[in-house]
């Protein structure tokens, strides 16, 4: 059921808990404290790691959302208490950034990597490559090719479910489709997001 | 089948998780279920400031937004105890307990005063450390026996959990419950709103309420 060496992992991962623990007992600032009870959220997911079976990898999303769901709660009650809402989020100005072609490169190689990969995990890096290359370029970019591939893209995967339903001797075409059309939906999706944060500053 | 909350009424299965209503839970879910119907229903409260010395005296306005974000949360609290009141998976119950912290942060935070969202921010960070424990102690029971499912654990032919574990359990739903060991905060609850706020106090009692029946079961 659990692994030989699963006392050795808890273990380790109560030592992690009981060092977060302690430094969080130290320290007085609010923010290193909030910075610090992130920290302490690993350990949570550790010991459900540990378990090592396909129940795990189950459970670690839902841990990890809620600790997400609460770090984001904090983080905004800790805006509002000190007054800091008057800031809102500005796009990477960082010079380096902005006058060279290295966003240019980064992008293209995840969004190559995000192609190779396929499926949902690839149109989520594919679409950081894009966001990345939105957000730090200035300029507002034209975006009906991204509404218009979006569109195709759902097109794309509904066909592939009816090929699945109705022809599933041609299963390995479908795969593929389906594959491809929530690769480019999910790029598009979160590319309008990076479009959307670059307008704003 | 048979539990320590008494032989289920009512079973709903959901595939692994098995919903289950014993006299026990389903008097929990009813009280949960009629106090949300309230928090729906009513109206807030509005405080009243008397200032020393003078016969003056202030009611204190609460906008309306912020009586809705508060009256929403609350209303999120009331379905959250719901879940974990009577759900029969132990994953499931921390999940829902979590989902009431977060609730209780909620309801309490929406208050625009300083001293309000100070404690609102500590007690926040204390149910965030809760959840380490209260995961911690449901992967361990998974690791000891095998299984998560309440019924299953209730029949006592599995490997005894040890009380460390079960001690986990309790303490994480100490954290993430608010009422108990924060009423004594008052800034917790000068903010003004009755029916609201009463909605962490009875959101936390019904999770120890539980908590007692899931630990004993273990």
């Amino acid at each position: 059921m659990i692994g030989q060496y699963y006392s050795w992992g808890l273990l380790v991962v109560l030592i992690a808990a009981v060092a977060g623990f302690a430094a969080l007992a130290f320290e007085k600032d609010d923010l290193h404290r909030l910075l610090l009870i992130d920290l302490v959220e690993i350990p949570s997911l550790g010991f459900i790691a540990l378990l090592g079976t396909d129940l795990a990898e189950a459970l670690i999303l839902p841990g990890l959302v809620v600790g997400i769901a609460e770090l984001f709660a904090l983080s905004q009650i800790y805006l509002v208490k000190e007054g800091l809402q008057d800031r809102p989020v500005r796009a990477l100005r960082i010079e380096v950034v902005q006058r060279s072609p290295a966003p240019l490169v980064l992008s293209a190689i995840l969004v190559v990597y995000g192609v190779i990969l396929s499926g949902f995990t690839g149109g989520a890096i594919a679409a950081l490559g894009l966001i990345f290359l939105l957000l730090a370029k200035d300029s507002a970019e034209d975006l009906h090719l991204l509404e218009l591939a979006s569109g195709m893209s759902w097109v794309l995967w509904i066909a592939a479910f009816f090929v699945f339903m109705f022809l599933p001797e041609y299963w390995y075409a479908a795969l593929m489709g389906a594959a491809i059309g929530i690769l480019l939906k999910v790029v598009t999706k979160m590319a309008l997001i990076g479009t959307m944060w670059g307008e704003q500053a | 089948m048979s539990t320590v909350g008494g032989t289920p009424l009512f079973l709903l299965e959901f595939g692994d998780i098995v919903v289950y209503f014993t006299p026990y839970t389903t008097s929990l879910f009813i009280l949960a279920l009629v106090f949300t119907l309230l928090v729906i229903a009513s109206r807030p409260e509005r405080q009243l400031d008397i200032a020393f010395g003078t016969d003056a005296y202030l009611t204190k306005e609460i906008s309306l937004p912020e009586m809705r974000f508060r009256r929403f949360m609350a209303i999120a609290c009331g379905l959250a105890s719901m879940g974990a009141v009577v759900t029969g998976d132990l994953f499931d119950f921390c999940l829902f307990t979590a989902l009431v912290g977060i609730c209780n942060v909620g309801i309490v935070a929406a208050v625009k005063s300083r001293h309000v969202q100070n404690a609102a921010y500590q007690y926040g960070l204390v149910a965030l450390a809760a959840t380490v424990l209260l995961f911690g102690g449901s992967a361990m029971v998974a690791a000891t026996t095998g299984t998560l499912s309440l019924p299953i654990l209730a029949t006592g032919t599995l490997p005894a959990v040890p009380l460390a574990v079960k001690a986990f359990i309790v303490i994480g739903v100490m954290g993430e419950g608010m009422a108990p060991f924060y009423a004594a905060k008052a800034e917790m609850f000068r903010a003004p709103g009755a029916p609201y706020v009463i909605m962490c106090s009875l959101s936390s009692l019904l999770i120890f309420l539980r908590v007692i029946e899931v630990v004993v079961q273990l």
